[in-house]
């Protein structure tokens, strides 16, 4: 496996040698971001709807992706195939903890990208943020491959937490996974 | 026991006939509202410092508890002797889902008030808000008689929470409970 030093978070090989990496999601990288957010199986366990024009794809990312305090694009091979985030708290009380989400183009589904994306995105939030101890992660009961993912990524599974979110209209029970900085 | 029909929400029960009752906490509680949250013991695993002076205190009530969605103080035979609340999320995906707080002073600790409270609060909760349908608690792993006042008030343990929150400056393990609108007492 390739890794090339760079300023931006490292690269990393994923299966028939190409190259994951993690940079900032940018405006300029729309369609590229509409090819996961309009799929209805990306989209499943989200709770967001499937994105249906190109100006809600522009507003997320200057919304949303642009002043997260991290928000990044997967990246295969230099081009955006998925996106993750982690949470910032400002309260004090609060700051030692994020929460992860992530969402990946199903065409990129089952060859270990989610999770070695998720890996390196946990690595470089616990270097930024010194204050940051805990990475949560809250899955649908359901979505067993997110689950796998997490768990390859080296997240505990802490508990169920019933019926803790409405997604698509139902209430759903979640698994609470987390990683700590000193896992 | 006394049952008295009233508009808020009335329970009878505790040691000796006291009755407990749950009502809206006013800015003239304030002074009985000092006892608790003025009580190192009470916010020893709490999120807030004592309350050292009736202004910040009555800050606290005018600023939180008053818009509060659902904060109540309990009362042992009318007295406000502690406090229970229940937040509400407003994005529609986690409006299904409310944290419950309590504290209770010291000196009624131990006569199954706190339980009383959380079971009427929940219930209260649960009748005033139809698209409310868990109601969680997270308690800190070394507070083992709030433990047991959530097990006793019906709440189901549901796991163990690494380093959630920082208390006092130091980073802390958390336990996280829940009941249902659904759940029903075995």
């Amino acid at each position: 496996m390739e890794e090339q030093k760079q300023k931006t978070a490292p690269t990393s090989g994923g299966s028939g040698g190409s190259k994951i990496s993690l940079r900032p999601l940018q405006l300029s990288d729309v369609d590229d971001f509409m090819v996961w957010a309009t799929d209805p199986e990306v989209a499943r366990f989200c709770r967001w709807e499937p994105y249906t024009s190109r100006d809600d794809g522009l507003a997320y990312i200057a919304g949303t992706a642009l002043p997260h305090p991290y928000f990044r694009a997967i990246c295969l091979d230099g081009r955006p195939v998925g996106c993750l985030s982690v949470t910032r708290n400002e309260d004090r009380m609060e700051a030692c903890r994020g929460e992860l989400s992530y969402a990946l183009g199903s065409g990129y589904w089952g060859r270990g990208i989610a999770a070695e994306a998720v890996r390196m995105a946990v690595a470089e939030v616990f270097g930024e943020r010194p204050e940051l101890e805990r990475v949560e992660a809250i899955v649908y009961a359901e979505n067993k491959a997110s689950q796998r993912v997490l768990e390859k990524a080296g997240f505990t599974r802490e508990g169920l937490l019933r019926k803790y979110v409405v997604i698509k209209g139902r209430t759903r029970d979640a698994f609470m996974f987390s990683r700590l900085s000193t896992d | 026991m006394e049952e008295q029909e009233q508009q808020s929400p009335r329970t009878s029960s505790g040691s000796g006939g006291s009755i407990i009752s749950l009502r809206p906490l006013k800015l003239s509680d304030v002074d009985d509202f000092m006892a608790w949250a003025g009580d190192p013991d009470v916010a020893h695993f709490c999120r807030f410092e004592p309350y050292t002076s009736r202004e910040a205190a009555l800050a606290y009530i005018a600023g939180t508890v008053l818009p509060h969605p659902y904060f109540r103080a309990i009362c042992v035979d009318g007295r406000p002797v502690g406090q229970v609340s229940v937040t509400r999320n407003k994005s529609p995906a986690d409006a299904c889902r409310g944290e419950l707080g309590y504290a209770l002073a010291s000196g009624y600790w131990g006569r199954g008030i706190a339980t009383e409270a959380a079971r009427a609060a929940v219930a209260e909760a649960f009748s005033a808000r139809p698209e409310l349908e868990r109601v969680e608690a997270i308690v800190d792993v070394e507070n083992k008689p709030s433990q047991r006042v959530l097990e006793k008030a019906g709440f189901t343990r549901e796991g163990l929470l690494r380093k959630y929150r920082v208390l006092k400056g130091r980073t802390r393990n958390v336990v996280v409970f829940s009941r249902l609108s659904t759940d029903v007492d075995s």
